[in-house]
């Protein structure tokens, strides 16, 4: 039985170590915000925060993830309102929304990396998530958003 | 009667339902209808989010089976088209609280199960909008008209003296909120379908909302994991299921099935080997499990043998193959087009020109894999998921249970992308199949990304052949059209396909775009069905269907031909596009024809300066034009592409696309920009990056290892734009795809001189072209 | 971790007479009461844990398949040629562990390769390291082994066929390769080199798995950490051999070794995970140092590491070039599909949690083998940057799409020439793994 914490609680799941993360949120902990799409770490759907970082959770073992800190789309923030997600809004990004968990959580650990993105390390990070309803132009404008937002709140803060 | 309606009607009769169903009855609330659907877990389609969870039904006055108002104030919507990333119950919503003047801070929408009560449910061709236009407008107008007369009954004055604005009815100083009026005045006003057509509608310069920027209702729930597509439905007890495919997607038969391995599988319960009377899902076994990595483990670990199917050794080549014999025996297909004098113009021709264009498959690869999760309950067989069809498609889940349609309902979820794959709700019949050989238990059937890429209805690979006949000034005096694809409305949904000249049935979604707006003397328009491409594969629909490649046919044709003229290509097609005869339009849907192409296509030329701006060595801007979806109902198109070509790899590199669009009225301007920008980036993405062939009876590619869409990397800058008009609304889904290809395929012969005729464009294409014109 | 069986160790048949079999005889100590738990000190049994954790005992002498077993209960299995062999139990269990070995005994072990009874140790315990030790570390470790829960179960049987199974053969071994004794200091070096050195040539033996064996198993004295092929992996060159494009500086190794990532190299993955994360992230830091001090040295760092800027500057630029801008190379698809989300960076120099490629180990070895390792397996969140994972791609990437991705980056992160058999390499890779690490659907 693994043992991890998800969205700041401690959790253990009794599902067979090589059970990707993905079905063990979705099917076993009922957090279904998390998508599968192409299975094959590929389209970046499945997207969750595993230390923080951006992680492919449809070929993500349990047996991988003892001891870690994993955060969902759900539990970005308690509200729903990390700046990604009121970005995301403003700029009416989603169309079908199916990939947009994962376009978010990808967008967060990307701004952590790179606070003040370019087109290019936007393109760099994000290539891996696939949206088939094309909804590029604004991923790209509300990553920018998000990014100044998140500025301007660290300043505040600092 | 459109199109469309048509179609409704047709399928009406066929489920022996009469029209007075559809009609507008104004009835007072309290009929059965139900605005909360028991749906366990967190399903229930009602947005916003944060709106009252069910109205207070038996209270709310529900003048048509539309709308209501509750006595607090709030107004339903009911949506029987499905969410895939249009908005469009937004979209639909704000064309009725407009009319009816309600608060749009009080308005919520509901995405409706599956009821005869609601007529043709279908999601598809951009119809969303145009198809409810009329009937929301009277909808609105006729709850506007009641709240007005009753608010005007409590505030002692006559409706004369009484406007509506913003979910109150006003009488000077003193107002009185329509919640107020339901509770109090209890409204049960009705109308017969001619009253509600008198009622006077609003003019557009009174309109409040349509046209006006909104924030779409269903996306909040899309940036915090709530949204609940079909594969999060979940219900108590139920159990998963992979499919096992077949060899061919028809004919294969089982043989014999090994679990011996399976079994050793944790969680693997057991397999079915589907017996299905619709015939949807010949050869099929499915496997259960106690979970979803079960199943897909159980489902590798297990063997069957089949007898194939005799399609399992063909090829795209043999397909493509076909179509080029189609095309060449001059007998045979469905003349859409037949003027008269086509034989005689091309028999005096100075000259005759041709040209034959293909396109490889292509997939849909919607990010949600096809999935459904189906039971038996309280007598009623239950399919869950995201469909664009239902009433397609459940009289075929029907017949695969052998049950009467009334036994079954098909409850509605978001979909993780539709562009056309779920308009064939193929998938649901194998989830109520296997429930069924469990004795109705729930069970979850969920296709791997490989098996839904197997199972695909993709887009049928396709050749057509362009001919012109020229006169002596180089004019076209006549025009002849021959298009080859398999046909994916013969297939499923036959009964709806158009007849051509000759009386002859053609599938109106594999050849539409091919009836353009030109002037070019008399056509002949000929749709053949590849009948090898529908035998190997459930040949499909897919975003802006035939207009997604027929032009790529008619506008790559038109611009050698102006090129071999020595014509400017735009002042060209400006030339052709004269707006006479039947190309001068009618109303309501088609108000100045022809003029209006014209129209956009001036304004994309003047927006993108192509002839003007000087680029460097090797870039070039490329134009097209179309008639964005159907000519019933056309959004005018014009699409500008600007490229680089790369002499060395042959890589075509897209740096800009530009748009502009008379799409009639625009009801959500936001949502217009993204459906037009999608579309046009699925245009790109077919003209450059994605596409498959069929090897062996199936698909090539089945993954993200191997099928290369376009990603973030790959997106231009784009200048979308759409023309103010106060004409009835057309469709926006699809038309931002139709221009692009060809606009592309100009644009190479603009820098590099060298001209492709097949798509996707790959850059072994461009070398092979570029290094024969060098030797040429 | 490491645990090399010297293939060809005990086939020494050739060796033989009187004087041989002299040299080759040690006498059984007699056993003893298992000492006091009183009898060793505090101070000692907390120095003891250092020693133990320096030398990594854990790691050989813990099962792992079967479910794991007890700390330090032997039954480790370590798969050779011949056959599986399996480690001993050095819990103090009188009937089955160490625990009726006097000091003197277990002195000899460490020191000589002879168990208590007198028996030639297979040198998969690498006596050949552990007899640098000075007698004070043994003695600390052995209170602290001495102290240890006591667990009475016995290995499995080994495998190894007669007549490599004679122990005596073991001597002859000896005689060839092993030379005794105690670590002398270098006086040309200062301490805090001579403590690395001391550490890195004895206890910690990190010659066993990246120095190259010869053919009968023994470690080449004439190529020193010239890297070799450890359980499946690579275990790269830590001398100046080792090809990545900017130099392991004291402060990479630093990182590496105490926190299992490095700035530029990445993160530790497969056999070498726990030697930072079970091991030396719970030893002073100053031996860490130490260490890193020591192969800054061997590596010529001081002399590599002014060309470490254009390098930098060279694979940054290298890693950006396909990613950026529209791209139709199907490979490059695939890798910024599979991969780029989490491997790109932009320059001037890499993100931490970020691994960059073209600075790492896996694309500049001769065979891919570790870049394949790392895309099946993944990395758990205790192995590499501690907390996060890699996924594993063992059912994402076929062989086939392995190999184009290896293809792909060698051929764009690197400047060396390009790797043959790719498809064929990557079959091999994967059939060393037994147990498919994640149940996921293509």
């Amino acid at each position: 039985m693994v043992k991890f914490k998800l969205n700041g609680r401690d959790v253990s799941v009794d599902v067979p170590d090589d059970t990707p993360l993905l079905w063990a949120l979705r099917d076993d902990l009922d957090l279904t915000g998390t998508k599968f799409g192409c299975g094959v770490g590929q389209c970046g759907a499945c997207t969750v925060l595993v230390g923080g970082r951006a992680t492919r959770s449809c070929i993500t073992p349990l047996s991988s993830l003892e001891g870690a800190d994993v955060t969902t789309i759900e539990g970005l923030d308690p509200n729903g309102k990390h700046a990604v997600q009121e970005a995301w809004k403003d700029i009416q990004v989603p169309q079908c929304g199916y990939c947009q968990s994962g376009q978010i959580m990808q967008a967060v650990s990307l701004l952590k990396d790179y606070p003040d993105p370019t087109d290019e390390e936007i393109d760099g990070v994000m290539g891996g998530s696939l949206c088939r309803c094309m909804t590029y132009v604004r991923i790209r404008k509300a990553i920018k958003k998000a990014a100044a937002a998140l500025r301007k709140e660290e300043a505040s803060n600092g | 009667m459109g199109k469309l309606e048509r179609i409704a009607a047709q399928q009406d009769r066929a489920a022996g339902r009469g029209p007075s169903r559809r009609s507008f009855l104004l009835t007072a609330a309290g009929s059965a209808f139900l605005f909360g659907f028991a749906r366990q877990g967190k399903a229930a389609q009602v947005y916003p989010q944060d709106a009252p969870a069910t109205l207070k039904e038996a209270t709310a006055f529900e003048p048509t089976i539309w709308c209501s108002i509750a006595p607090d104030g709030w107004v339903n919507v009911n949506i029987i088209r499905a969410e895939m990333g249009q908005h469009i119950g937004t979209a639909l919503a704000r064309i009725i609280a407009d009319e009816m003047e309600a608060d749009w801070n009080k308005v919520r929408i509901t995405y409706v199960d599956t009821d005869p009560k609601w007529g043709l449910m279908v999601t598809g061709g951009s119809w969303s909008v145009w198809m409810t236009w009329d009937q929301f407008r009277q909808a609105g107008a006729a709850a506007r008209t009641v709240m007005v007369e009753q608010g005007a009954k409590l505030l002692g004055v006559s409706p004369a003296a009484c406007i509506a604005r913003n979910g109150r009815v006003l009488a000077g100083s003193r107002s009185i909120s329509y919640g107020d009026i339901v509770s109090r005045a209890h409204p049960t006003r009705t109308y017969t379908p001619d009253e509600m057509a008198r009622l006077p509608l609003k003019p557009a310069s009174e309109r409040r909302l349509i046209g006006k920027d909104v924030k779409a209702l269903d996306i909040p729930s899309k940036t915090n994991g709530t949204a609940i597509y079909g594969i999060d439905a979940k219900l108590d007890g139920m159990v998963y299921a992979r499919p096992k495919l077949p060899p061919t997607r028809y004919g294969s038969k089982v043989v014999s099935v090994d679990d011996s391995e399976a079994k050793k599988v944790k969680g693997y319960i057991r397999h079915i080997v589907l017996e299905d009377p619709s015939d949807t899902v010949p050869g099929w076994v499915a496997v259960l499990a106690s979970s979803y990595p079960a199943a897909i483990r159980a489902t590798d670990a297990l063997k069957v043998v089949w007898t194939p199917g005799k399609t399992a050794n063909v090829t795209e080549h043999d397909i493509l193959d076909y179509g080029r014999r189609q095309i060449a025996n001059k007998t045979g297909g469905s003349r859409v087009f037949n003027d008269p004098g086509v034989d005689e113009a091309f028999a005096k021709a100075t000259r005759v020109v041709e040209q034959t264009y293909t396109c490889s498959s292509v997939l849909h690869y919607q990010l949600e894999p096809v999935n459904a999760l189906a039971r038996q309950h309280d007598g009623k067989w239950e399919v869950h998921c995201g469909n664009q069809w239902q009433t397609l498609f459940l009289p075929v889940i029907a017949k695969a249970l052998q049950v009467p349609e009334t036994e079954v309902v098909m409850r509605s979820y978001l979909l993780g992308g539709g562009f056309g794959r779920r308009l064939n709700g193929d998938y649901a019949v194998p989830a109520a199949l296997i429930s069924k050989a469990l004795g109705g238990k729930p069970v979850k059937l969920i296709f791997t990304r490989s098996d839904d890429a197997l199972f695909d209805s993709i887009r049928s690979p396709s050749v057509q052949t362009v001919r012109a006949a020229l006169g002596q000034d180089g004019a076209i005096t006549a025009w002849q059209h021959h298009a080859s694809a398999g046909w994916p409305t013969r297939v499923m949904a036959s009964a709806f396909m158009e007849k051509g000249d000759d009386g002859k049935p053609y599938d109106q979604f594999a050849i539409a775009g091919a009836d353009h707006w030109y002037d070019v003397g008399p056509m002949l328009v000929r749709a053949l069905d590849n009948e090898l491409a529908g035998e190997t594969f459930r040949p499909g629909w897919l975003r802006s269907v035939s207009s997604g490649w027929t032009p790529w046919a008619h506008e790559s044709f038109l611009d050698e031909i102006a090129h071999a003229r020595k014509l400017d290509p735009v002042e060209y097609r400006l030339s052709l596009l004269d707006s006479k005869g039947r190309n001068a339009g009618s109303a309501p849907n088609s108000v100045g024809g022809a003029s209006r192409q014209a129209n956009v296509l001036k304004h994309l030329v003047e927006k993108c300066g192509y002839g003007k701006v000087s680029l460097p060595a090797d870039t070039a801007i490329g134009i097209a034009t179309t008639f964005g979806q159907e000519r019933a109902m056309p959004t005018w198109t014009a699409g500008a592409v600007q490229v680089h070509v790369d002499r060395k790899t042959g890589v075509v590199t897209c740096q800009k696309i530009w748009l502009v669009l008379d799409a009639g009225t625009i009801i959500d301007p936001d949502g217009a920009a993204a459906q037009t920008e999608g579309g046009a980036l699925w245009g790109l993405s077919m003209a450059l990056f994605e596409g498959t062939e069929i090897v062996d009876g199936n698909v090539r590619d089945r993954n993200l290892n191997t099928y290369t869409p376009l990603r973030i990397a790959d997106v231009p800058e784009m200048d979308v734009e759409f023309l103010p008009s106060t004409e009835k609304p057309m469709g926006l889904g699809e038309p931002g795809v139709t221009t692009i290809a060809p606009a592309v395929g100009n644009a190479i012969f603009n820098a590099v001189g060298v001209r492709l005729r097949h798509l996707p464009i790959r850059p072994a294409d461009v070398l092979k072209a570029l290094k024969e014109k060098g030797n040429a | 971790m490491i645990k090399r069986l010297l293939a060809g160790a005990a086939a020494i048949g050739a060796v033989g007479g009187l004087g041989f079999l002299y040299y080759a005889w040690y006498p059984p100590i007699e056993p003893v009461d298992l000492p006091d738990r009183g009898s060793f000190s505090a101070e000692q049994v907390a120095r003891g844990r250092i020693v133990a954790a320096e030398g990594y005992c854990a790691e050989c002498h813990t099962r792992t398949d079967m479910g794991g077993g007890p700390e330090l209960a032997g039954d480790y299995k370590m798969d050779t040629p011949f056959g599986a062999i399996y480690s001993s139990n050095i819990t103090p269990d009188p009937e089955t562990g160490i625990g009726n070995w006097s000091e003197e005994a277990f002195q000899r072990a460490m020191h000589l390769g002879v168990s208590r009874k007198g028996v030639h140790l297979i040198p998969a315990f690498p006596f050949d390291h552990f007899t640098k030790m000075t007698e004070q570390d043994v003695s600390d470790l052995y209170a602290y082994l001495m102290t240890r829960p006591a667990v009475h179960m016995t290995h499995r049987t080994n495998e190894l066929p007669f007549p490599l199974s004679l122990r005596i053969l073991q001597a002859g071994w000896k005689l060839l390769y092993f030379t005794p004794g105690v670590y002398k200091p270098d006086p040309r070096h200062d301490a805090l080199w001579n403590r690395g050195a001391y550490l890195s040539e004895g206890n910690a033996h990190c010659g066993a798995c990246h120095t190259p064996r010869d053919f009968m198993g023994a470690e080449k004295k004439s190529a020193p950490y010239d890297g070799a092929v450890v359980d499946n992996w690579i275990a790269p060159p830590l001398n100046e051999h080792n090809p990545t494009p900017t130099t392991w500086t004291e402060n990479e190794l630093f990182q590496y070794l105490r926190y299992g990532v490095a700035p530029l190299h990445g993160p530790a993955g497969g056999p070498m995970s726990p030697v930072p994360h079970r091991f030396l992230s719970t030893v002073p830091e100053e031996d860490v140092h130490a260490i890193a001090h020591y192969f800054a040295d061997v590596d010529h760092a001081a002399e590599r590491e002014k060309h470490d800027k254009a390098a930098l500057a060279r694979a940054m630029e290298q890693s950006r070039t396909d990613l950026i801008g529209p791209s139709v190379d199907p490979d490059a698809k695939l890798y910024q599909g599979a991969c780029a989300a989490c491997h790109y960076n932009a320059a001037p120099s890499p993100v931490l949690g970020r691994p960059d490629l073209a600075l790492n180990n896996a694309l500049w070895l001769d065979e891919p083998t570790n870049l394949y390792q790392v895309i099946l397996h993944g990395l758990t969140a205790e192995e590499g940057q501690s907390g996060v994972a890699m996924p594993s791609f063992y059912n994402a990437l076929s062989d086939h799409d392995m190999a184009r991705i290896a293809a792909y980056l060698r051929r764009t992160r690197t400047t060396l020439p390009p790797w043959t058999d790719l498809e064929k390499k990557a079959a091999a890779v994967r059939k060393t793994i037994t147990t498919i690490p994640v149940n996921s659907s293509h």
